[in-house]
This record gives C-alpha cells, sequence and structure tokens, in this order.
C-alpha cells in the first residue's frame, strides 16, 4: 500500500481516492453519527491526532430530496428498505455524513433518573445514575444550542397535541431540539434546507476539523485490526456513494480504536474481525427497539399541517407505563400512505391531508428482544427481532391514548391503523374498542429508528461487551460509543444520551492516550 | 408425454409473463415494458379522476416515478421491488378478478377487475397481502401526492427556501465531485444564526 496520507484538518471524499493508502492517527473513531463525532471533536480539541471514517458521503441541500422514497433511498441504509425479520418491522437507519443527526428530527430528550435507576441495578452499573451523566447533558446541550421549541414555530399540528393533552389532564411540553433559529419548515427527516438544525455534519464535525481532525468519508470499515489485548487500527475499501461499489483498499493505524458505527453495524465488524471482543458472547444479542405507532387524526378546519417542527411536542407522563408519545411530522404524500382504500376512496381521503394531523408513541420494548449477525460477504447485517405479546398490548394502549388526545382536541375522526378495526373511528365510544382489542403483531404497522443493546455496557464482562467508560472489556484500547452500548432502550429518543455518554467516554479517553 | 406438458406449460408461462406488452416508446433506466403495463394499470385503478386532483394516476407518469426510484435503490432492494410488482401482475392466477378473464394477468384485466383485486388484497386475511398492498401503495402514494401539481392543488408544497450557507458548505463538494467544485459564493452564515424565511411555493426538484 502506498501512503497518500490526508492532511489535518482535512475533509475527503469519494473522487480524492486514486489508489490504495495508508494512515496513521492517534484515535481511529469508525462512523461520524452523534456518537462519534463528539467522540472526534472532544479528542481532536485535546490534541490528539484523530482520524474520522464515515462510509457515506457529506450532503449539503442541493442533495437533500423532498420525495420521501427518493430521499430515502439516498441517505439511508439499504436503500431506506432494511427491515427485520421475525416480527417484520421496517428500520431506518442514515449512511451519511453526520449518520442519523442528518436526517432525524433533532429531539433532544433527557432520560428521567428512574431509568438510570434500572439501568445501575439490572446491569451493575455503578457510575452511570442521571446525575452523573448530567454535566454530560450539559456540555453536549450547551454545544448545541438544545432548547426547548419556541411557541412561534409550534403550528397547528404541535398546538392541538397540548391541547388534546390539557383537556385529558396529560402532562406535555415542548420538545428541547439542537436547532438554531429553525423557522418550522418541518422537513427534518429529508435534511434541513434552512440549516437550522445542528446535524454533525454542519457542527461537532467542522469544529473537530479545526482542531485537526482528519474526516475521511465515503471508506467502508470491514475490519478491525487485532493483536492479542490491543488493537492497531482498522483497514477497508473506498465505497462510491449510493452504488456502493468498493474499490482502493485503505488501512488506519491508531494506537485507540473507537467503534460508533451504529448499533447494526458495530457487532457485524466485531464478528467479521474474528468475533473480536467477544468472551461474553453478548456481540449481536440483546436487541432492542422503540417501535413506533402512528395515529392520524382528521379535524374538521385546515391545520397548515406542514408548518412547525418535526417533532416539536411530547407527552411523558406514560413512560413508566411504557411509551411516550410525541407529534410528527410527515411530507403530504408520506402521510397519504397512512390513508386507507383503494380508488375513489382513497383519492377522496387525499384531499383530507390540510386537516390531518399524524401523532405517534414509541414504546419501550423491553420483552422483544432480537439478535444481529453478520452475512456472508456483506456488512448489512440480518437482524431478527420478535414483538413480544405484552409489548404489542403496551403499543395498543398508547394507540388508544393518542386516539382520546386526537378527540379531545377536537378531531372529527381517527385513523387508528390496527388491522382488524375499523379504518376510520368517528367518536370516542367508538375507539374504546381499542381498550381489549385482541391484537396479534400483524395487525400493527409499525416502524423504527431507535435501535439498541447489541454491544451492552455491563459491569460483569461475563454479560456485557464494554463498561461503563465504552471500553470492551479485556482490551486496553478498543471503545464502542454508538448506541449499542445502552443496556437497555432508554425509553425516550437516544440522541443526546449517546452523545452524553460519548462526551464522558471521551474525558476518560483523553486522560488515557 | 410429460416432456410435452411441460414444454406446452413453459410456453404458457413465457408468453404470460414476457410476451404481448405493448412498446410504449417510453424509456427508463431500470423499468421492462412489462413493469411499465403493470404500473400504469395500477396508477389507474389506485387513483382515478377525481374532482380534487387535477391528475389522476393514469396521467401523473407513475411508471417514471418508480423507473427513478428504482434507480437509486441498491440491487437487492431493487430486485425485491421488481419482485412485488410481478407478484401483483400475477397473483391473479391464485387471487382471480371477478367475472370472465379473471386469471389474466393484473395490467389485462377489465379496470373494475383491478379495482376488485386491489380491494380483495386490501381485505386479505393474510397480513403479508395486505402488507404487500401497504408496500405497492406506498411506492405509488408517494409518486401520486408528491406530484407537483398534486402538492398545488392540495395546498401542501414544499416551502421555497433558500438555503444560506453555513461554514460546512465550504468544506463539502456535491457528492460524487471535486473539491474544486466546491461553490466559493456567498459568505458562511457567521454570528446568530437566522435561518431564512418560509415562503410557500415549490422549488424542489420535480419528482
Ligand atoms: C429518521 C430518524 C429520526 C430520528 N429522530 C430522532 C430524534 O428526533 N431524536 C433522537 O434522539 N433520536 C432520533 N433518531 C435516532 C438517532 O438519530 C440515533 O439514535 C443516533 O443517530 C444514533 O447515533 P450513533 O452514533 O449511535 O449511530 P448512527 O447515527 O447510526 O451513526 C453511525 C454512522 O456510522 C457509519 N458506519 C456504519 N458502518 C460503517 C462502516 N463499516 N464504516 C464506516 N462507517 C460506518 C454510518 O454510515 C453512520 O453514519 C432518529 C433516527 C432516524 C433514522
Amino acid at each position: 500500500m502506498s501512503s497518500e496520507a490526508s492532511e489535518d484538518g482535512e475533509v475527503r471524499v469519494f473522487s480524492d481516492y486514486t489508489r490504495d493508502f495508508e494512515e496513521d492517527a492517534d484515535v481511529v473513531v469508525v462512523g461520524s453519527g452523534p456518537s462519534g463525532s463528539v467522540v472526534a471533536y472532544e479528542l481532536a480539541k485535546a490534541g490528539h491526532k484523530v482520524v474520522l471514517i464515515e462510509e457515506g458521503p457529506p450532503f449539503t441541500p442541493q442533495e437533500f430530496r423532498a420525495d420521501g422514497n427518493i430521499s430515502m433511498a439516498r441517505t439511508m441504509r439499504e436503500g431506506g428498505l432494511r427491515s427485520t425479520t421475525g416480527t417484520f418491522m421496517p428500520i431506518l437507519q442514515a449512511i451519511c455524513l453526520g449518520g442519523g443527526s442528518l436526517i432525524n428530527s433533532a429531539m433532544c430528550v433527557r432520560p428521567p433518573a428512574f431509568i438510570f435507576d434500572e439501568w445501575s441495578t439490572r446491569y451493575e452499573l455503578d457510575h452511570t445514575t442521571r446525575a452523573d451523566l448530567d454535566p454530560h447533558y450539559d456540555a453536549v446541550s450547551e454545544f448545541l444550542g438544545i432548547a426547548p421549541t419556541p411557541e412561534d414555530v409550534q403550528g397547528p399540528r404541535n398546538l392541538l397535541f397540548r391541547q388534546g393533552c390539557d383537556a385529558l389532564g396529560i402532562a406535555s411540553e415542548p420538545v428541547d431540539r439542537n436547532v438554531r433559529g429553525c423557522r418550522g419548515s418541518g422537513e427534518c427527516f429529508s435534511g434541513c434546507r434552512a440549516r437550522a438544525k445542528q446535524s454533525m455534519d454542519i457542527s461537532y464535525i467542522p469544529e473537530a476539523m479545526k482542531f485537526g481532525a482528519r474526516v475521511l468519508t465515503s471508506l467502508q470499515v470491514q475490519g478491525v485490526l487485532g493483536e492479542g489485548r490491543r488493537v492497531g487500527g482498522v483497514e477497508g475499501r473506498v465505497v462510491e456513494p449510493f452504488s456502493g461499489r468498493t474499490s482502493h483498499a485503505f488501512r488506519v493505524r491508531a494506537r485507540w480504536v473507537v467503534l460508533a458505527a451504529g448499533c447494526m453495524a458495530t457487532p457485524v465488524l466485531l464478528q467479521k474481525s474474528g468475533n473480536l471482543a467477544n468472551t461474553s458472547g453478548q456481540v449481536g444479542r440483546n436487541l432492542q427497539f422503540h417501535p413506533g405507532s402512528a395515529v392520524a387524526g382528521v379535524f374538521p378546519e385546515s391545520i397548515d399541517p406542514i408548518f412547525g417542527g418535526t417533532q416539536s411536542y411530547q407527552s411523558l407522563a406514560f413512560l413508566e407505563e411504557g411509551f411516550k408519545l410525541e407529534t410528527m411530522w410527515s411530507a403530504p404524500a408520506a402521510l397519504a400512505v397512512r390513508m386507507p382504500g383503494v380508488g375513489t376512496e382513497l383519492v377522496q381521503r387525499f384531499g383530507e391531508l390540510p386537516r390531518t394531523a399524524i401523532w405517534d408513541a414509541i414504546a419501550s420494548t423491553h420483552r422483544s428482544l432480537g439478535t444481529v449477525k453478520a452475512r456472508f460477504r456483506s456488512l448489512n447485517p440480518v437482524i431478527r427481532w420478535t414483538l413480544h405479546p405484552e409489548d404489542i398490548k403496551v403499543m395498543l394502549r398508547s394507540i388508544h391514548v393518542l386516539a382520546q388526545i386526537f378527540f379531545a382536541a377536537g378531531a372529527e375522526k381517527v385513523l387508528p391503523g390496527v388491522g382488524g378495526l375499523a379504518d376510520e373511528m368517528h367518536s370516542l365510544e367508538e375507539a374504546e374498542v381499542l381498550r381489549d382489542y385482541a391484537i396479534r403483531s400483524g395487525d400493527l404497522v409499525t416502524a423504527s429508528s431507535h435501535v439498541f443493546c447489541t454491544t451492552r455496557m455491563h459491569g460483569d464482562p461475563a454479560q456485557g461487551v464494554v463498561d461503563e467508560e465504552g471500553r470492551c472489556h479485556g482490551y486496553d484500547n478498543l471503545y464502542i460509543a454508538d448506541t449499542g452500548i445502552f443496556p437497555r432502550c432508554p425509553s425516550v429518543n437516544p440522541m443526546l444520551t449517546v452523545m452524553a455518554l460519548a462526551h464522558r467516554q471521551a474525558q476518560s479517553l483523553v486522560e488515557r492516550v | 408425454m410429460w416432456g410435452i406438458v411441460l414444454i406446452a406449460l413453459a410456453v404458457l408461462a413465457v408468453r404470460r409473463v414476457w410476451l404481448g406488452y405493448p412498446a410504449t416508446g417510453a424509456e427508463f433506466a431500470v423499468l421492462a415494458p412489462r413493469e411499465e403495463a403493470f404500473l400504469q394499470a395500477a396508477a389507474e385503478a389506485l387513483f382515478p379522476p377525481h374532482e380534487r386532483l387535477p391528475l389522476s394516476g393514469g396521467q401523473a407518469d407513475l411508471p417514471g416515478y418508480a423507473d427513478r426510484y428504482l434507480a437509486v435503490l441498491p440491487r437487492r432492494q431493487r430486485t425485491l421491488i421488481r419482485a412485488l410488482f410481478a407478484l401483483f401482475e400475477h397473483a391473479t392466477l391464485l387471487w382471480p378478478g371477478k367475472g370472465r378473464g379473471g386469471f389474466k394477468r393484473f395490467s389485462a384485466l377489465l379496470p373494475e377487475q383491478r379495482l376488485g383485486v386491489l380491494r380483495d388484497w386490501q381485505s386479505s386475511s393474510l397480513a403479508l397481502r395486505r402488507l404487500c398492498l401497504t408496500a405497492l401503495k406506498a411506492i405509488l402514494i408517494l409518486g401520486y401526492v408528491g406530484h407537483s401539481e398534486s402538492l398545488a392543488a392540495l395546498e401542501l408544497a414544499p416551502w421555497k427556501i433558500e438555503s444560506p450557507r453555513v461554514e460546512a458548505d465550504f468544506l463539502y463538494p456535491p457528492i460524487g465531485g471535486r473539491r474544486d467544485q466546491i461553490s466559493r459564493a456567498g459568505k458562511p452564515l457567521g454570528g446568530a444564526p437566522t435561518a431564512p424565511p418560509l415562503m410557500p411555493g415549490l422549488d424542489q426538484e420535480a419528482p
């Protein structure tokens, strides 16, 4: 391999790679999502030579696409069509500079203390209470300007949710988000053309580059170089954006390796690297999601559904019951996909789109577990997961509560989206059927973009893959930073928590490196 | 004897799957004429003319839309979606349309038969069949409702936004391009951030 090393503070893109190459660094970070970006920034700021590797390309506003299908095909893994087997569920995961932050809705939520208390007691984690993490949450929040969504960018879609919750005495609140100067264009999912969302590609990553971090995009890491208790770097190939065709080989030698490739990719990388860091047998196991169910409500008047923060109001009132409620923006055409029927009946319903809002619930399905396994000659994993019957009941309950909130907010009808039940419900009484419906998993239309636990943190090396600082048990210099290290699903949106954990990890790494 | 039966079946299968599709002259990156015919037939059945929307499914060039979508999908997913189209086109052998000729391929059915077939998929007791219909509808609805004319008629067109340039925009070239293609025009947003105002409009690329 020849050396065609990048320069400090440089970003490399697909067209920059003309041959095989090698690099050296103090720390190599694999994956530029929220976790990897925070680690890269903190270490670069501390003066270390950092190489941040990302498989996807950087996107600028000209590259964003309004069309849902095409946008997902460009920014997400497996063209946006990745799904689980067992219980079928689409799962959304990014492949781009900034990872999930480029196409997520910027919700930044700190889980309440009881979540961490469960983590501590069940997984022998002595230093991972909410109080332990608060300074790290604060640091990330300050960096990204995280603040509650102001009233003037809420729009009717979000405010009606508050109105419905108020009428029922359910606590709700504006969502904290990592945005600066958002005007409520609601386009978070396809990339923020207004450049208000502080996704990693425009926040942490450029700042890391100012401190000398080298950012190598369009590189697919295919293996971790391991030598006993130590690892020596990573290797892989250049990959063409979108087509996924691989070409030149590369190797980055580093004293420290941080895997932040996401909860699905990191276990696959370990499995493909000779089953690295798996003395516990837990790599790729314990997979959990927050499956989401969306309910649509049609109001008597137009509610200007495209205006307002993407997901700007929420209720944490049901967290202990196992679900969280949120508002949701959807491109009109994607919203239309919720409409039941075919032919004239369907087209007629499209006319209701200006009066339709969509709200969703994410469920903490602790009982529903799965696995992630490497596929032969591919880094796309086989994902097996089964929705537990008790968790299905929790999801149905969340749908019922959303229907109640819609009616309390003045909706004239609700589309619960539950197979085997009426497409539309016109009153609270009709919605009562949701209370005791004998639901099966095939009746639910669900999807998830929150994934956890495949390299879980555990105080006991026999039961987990990493310790509280994210270091792989049994290794001196191999770390994992992504949401795979969560010991259990956090019940709220995970981005802020994975960044807080990454911030803590980076601080301990700074001392060691 | 069995040989003759097998050959006859093979001829019938080839005829059903490949032959008899009219050439429309449309040029596609991915779609074959048989897929174009199926998509056109499904679009006409799903989205008939209606006073609320200016375009019917038949007029919205949904085969063209599906072709653009398929072209950006990875190979495995592209194959799966094409298999979905083929499934609908030929599942009439298992779940035929009502009346005479109900076993013909979907695109050769009468309009009311096609609608009936789609209704059967929708109300099927098999969750997998309902899921397949949802997948097909999702692709076509995104193309149909997302069509600029449909959005304009519903007054739901995307905002007109002139993206401000942030520092990072001076770092990243267009995807697939070289760094010397980064536009140097404009200044990076400095100081207090101000996103641009939202204006009703439609300035994103046509689908
Ligand atoms: C549509 C959507 C909406 C969401 N909304 C919210 C929200 O509002 N709030 C919230 O808290 N969370 C939200 N999430 C979830 C949140 O974005 C993720 O939990 C978060 O991005 C996880 O960060 P991560 O660093 O663990 O992994 P990721 O963000 O997945 O980043 C991993 C990165 O590693 C790269 N990578 C993977 N494999 C390789 C390899 N072999 N070589 C090189 N690079 C590789 C990937 O391309 C990716 O960029 C949303 C997610 C999605 C998809």
